[in-house]
């Protein structure tokens, strides 16, 4: 009988504190928070909290397959459209520089795949990378001067402490340990993906294609 | 006779062991460096089929035979070749079988023996093949190909694993049933090689190629997502470049947002404290205490570095004196003028003074004992009032006295 209360009890603690992320307007993800985003997997708990969510014209919204989780809105009336057309906007104004980025990331470390949930970025490694190619060099200084960064610095060092302290504070890293300068790549980056493929689909820019025949070109 | 073999055998299994380094070296490298070895080495080899060479141009190599016997004693993972032959394996399978049958039919046990060994030899030596191409194919996947570096690279070897499975489910297509059951008839032995063995084995290859057949195409599918992602983000850069007055359309102004940007707004700000819930009161306790209280507070040093001190003469000045204190000191000389005992609410009343009575008897009070002592004891103030119903020791003064002493 105390045994059941008590997971009762231990479900109902999960579900607040999920609720309060979401509410939060925070993606979920298993690097976010992979307890929540465990819960998440089951439908009982969807549902459960969908039922709170409608409550206030909110509903649970997921994307990148099932990888990350956030709260849309349940019906759009003219405030919410608002809402969702200003994020609409900033999400486009920082596409360039998070692409950029992302391109400089996997240059920089000779990757065969971008940067996608989980992977981790070793501040030190990637910072010593860059500061010895003067590509890299170039293009750190191009992106981090955009809006969404604002740096003034002529310093690598500045530039990328920077980079990274927006990153985290717009949730596509995090940083496990304070005192280590290690980030992990959270599913807000696959939904960043997602959007680009969505514009690409829908605007038929054929991104790849266009990639490709680049590609194509060099190696000729 | 096959004592001949045997010697022959050892004769060349030892010559492999006495020249393992030139054959490992041979095997790394792909071929011999013929400048740094014995002549006589490499030709001893050479007669053995162990080295060739393909050309007269060319360096000597290792023969085929041996290189798959090392690939295969040594699991190497770079090893591609699969030997999807199974039509040439069937033949000779049936053909052995025929040998067999007609041997017992002309009762020449002597022959027949010898066939069924080189039978089973056969029908043993093929499952093994397959078994073993199953498990070539499965390490290759269990290390997504990382013998090759790009992801480029690891799709061609992914398309050429894929065909090697579709090449190896043809052949065991080829193998049927009721023709082979035919063959062996009734003979017990027959049966149990080419259609118990075979079939067992054939079944549960098929069914692990078929695995090994999802499994290449869910490894493509994340090859190419991600190849798919890093041309995404290529062309998002150059498609900004080509067009650097591109911006992307509202798609969330449409009538139907889609629901990928549909994204609430933050609403929920962190609670208040309630400090009247008891059942966090240990909680709150612990957290106030851990508040510095102001007294424990380092003493702030910057204001008192930059605090510059001037001294200066002092000036003097007057306090302005309030009108209260006034009213009292002439109720203090109209006592001195009458010599009689008047009380302080009776001369406030009887002076008409705008002041509250307590004030006013705060200040009497105060007037009094503010008296330099010479001047103190012309003088006596008597309160009047009584004690506290219930708090005993309290006195509640309702009025004072003062008289002349």
């Amino acid at each position: 009988m105390s045994e059941s209360n008590m997971t009762t009890e231990s479900v109902m603690v999960g579900t607040s504190s999920l609720i309060e992320a979401l509410l939060q307007g925070n993606f979920i993800c298993r690097t976010t928070d992979e307890d929540a985003w465990r819960a998440l997997q089951s439908i009982v708990t969807r549902e459960h909290i969908e039922q709170y969510l409608n409550q206030i014209n909110r509903t649970l919204a997921t994307a990148a397959e099932g990888e990350v989780y956030f709260c849309g809105y349940q019906e759009l009336g003219d405030a919410e459209r608002k809402v969702v057309s200003s994020q609409f906007r900033d999400v486009c104004q920082s596409l360039t520089p998070l692409v950029e980025w992302l391109v400089l990331v996997q240059e920089a470390n000779g990757a065969d795949a971008p940067l996608s949930q989980g992977v981790p970025i070793r501040l030190t490694e990637l910072q010593t990378r860059i500061e010895d190619t003067p590509a890299f060099r170039e293009q750190l200084a191009k992106l981090s001067q955009y809006r969404l960064f604002g740096s003034t610095s002529t310093q690598v060092d500045n530039q990328i402490k920077l980079v990274f302290k927006r990153l985290l504070e717009l949730g596509y890293l995090i940083k496990p340990n304070q005192d280590k300068q290690i980030y992990i790549a959270t599913g807000k980056l696959d939904y960043l993906y997602e959007v680009i493929r969505f514009i690409d689909e829908t605007e038929a820019l054929n991104l790849e294609a266009q990639a490709e025949s680049s590609i194509q070109q060099d190696l000729i | 006779m096959s004592n001949h073999l045997h010697q022959a055998g050892s004769k060349f299994l030892k010559l492999l062991g006495r020249h393992s380094d030139l054959i490992m070296d041979a095997y790394l490298s792909g071929s011999v460096n013929e400048t740094e070895v014995d002549p006589k080495a490499i030709e001893k080899l050479s007669k053995a089929n162990v080295l060739w060479r393909p050309d007269v141009e060319q360096e000597l190599r290792l023969t085929g035979t041996v290189r798959s016997m090392l690939e295969n004693a040594l699991s190497d993972e770079r090893n591609r070749q699969i030997d999807a032959n199974s039509g040439s394996a069937l033949a000779t399978i049936k053909t052995l079988a025929n040998h067999y049958k007609e041997a017992r039919h002309n009762v020449d046990h002597a022959a027949a023996e010898a066939y069924l060994n080189d039978l089973n030899e056969h029908v043993y030596a093929f499952t093994e093949s397959l078994a073993y191409s199953t498990r070539v194919l499965w390490s290759r996947i269990n290390n997504e190909f990382g013998y090759v570096g790009t992801i480029n690279a690891k799709i061609r070897e992914n398309e050429l694993a894929q065909s090697q499975v579709t090449e190896l489910l043809n052949g065991l297509e080829m193998f049927q049933f009721d023709e082979l059951t035919e063959i062996a008839g009734d003979i017990r032995e027959l049966r149990k090689l080419m259609v118990t063995t075979l079939q067992e084995a054939l079944s549960q290859s098929i069914e692990e190629l078929s695995l090994v057949q999802s499994r290449l195409l869910e490894l493509l599918g994340r090859f190419r997502h991600i190849q798919g992602r890093t041309r995404l983000l290529k062309g998002w850069l150059l498609h900004q470049d080509m067009h650097p007055e591109y911006s992307p359309e509202s798609h969330a102004s449409h009538k139907t947002v889609p629901s990928l940007f549909n994204h609430a707004a933050a609403i929920l700000k962190p609670a208040a404290v309630d400090v009247r819930n008891t059942l966090h009161e240990t909680e709150l306790m612990q957290l106030v205490a851990k508040v510095k209280s102001f007294s424990d507070r380092p003493q702030t040093q910057t204001a008192h570095e930059d605090l510059s001190i001037t001294l200066e003469d002092t000036v003097a000045f007057d306090i302005t004196e309030s009108q209260l204190k006034l009213d009292v000191d002439q109720y203090f000389c109209d006592v001195i003028d009458s010599g009689v005992r008047q009380s302080a609410l009776e001369y406030l009343r009887a002076q008409d003074l705008n002041w509250d009575a307590e004030s006013w008897i705060y200040q009497v009070i105060g007037g009094y004992e503010g008296l330099p002592e010479e001047q103190k004891h012309f003088f006596e103030l008597e309160p009047l009032g009584e004690s506290h119903p219930i708090y005993n020791g309290n006195f509640i003064i309702k009025d004072v006295e003062l008289w002349l002493a």
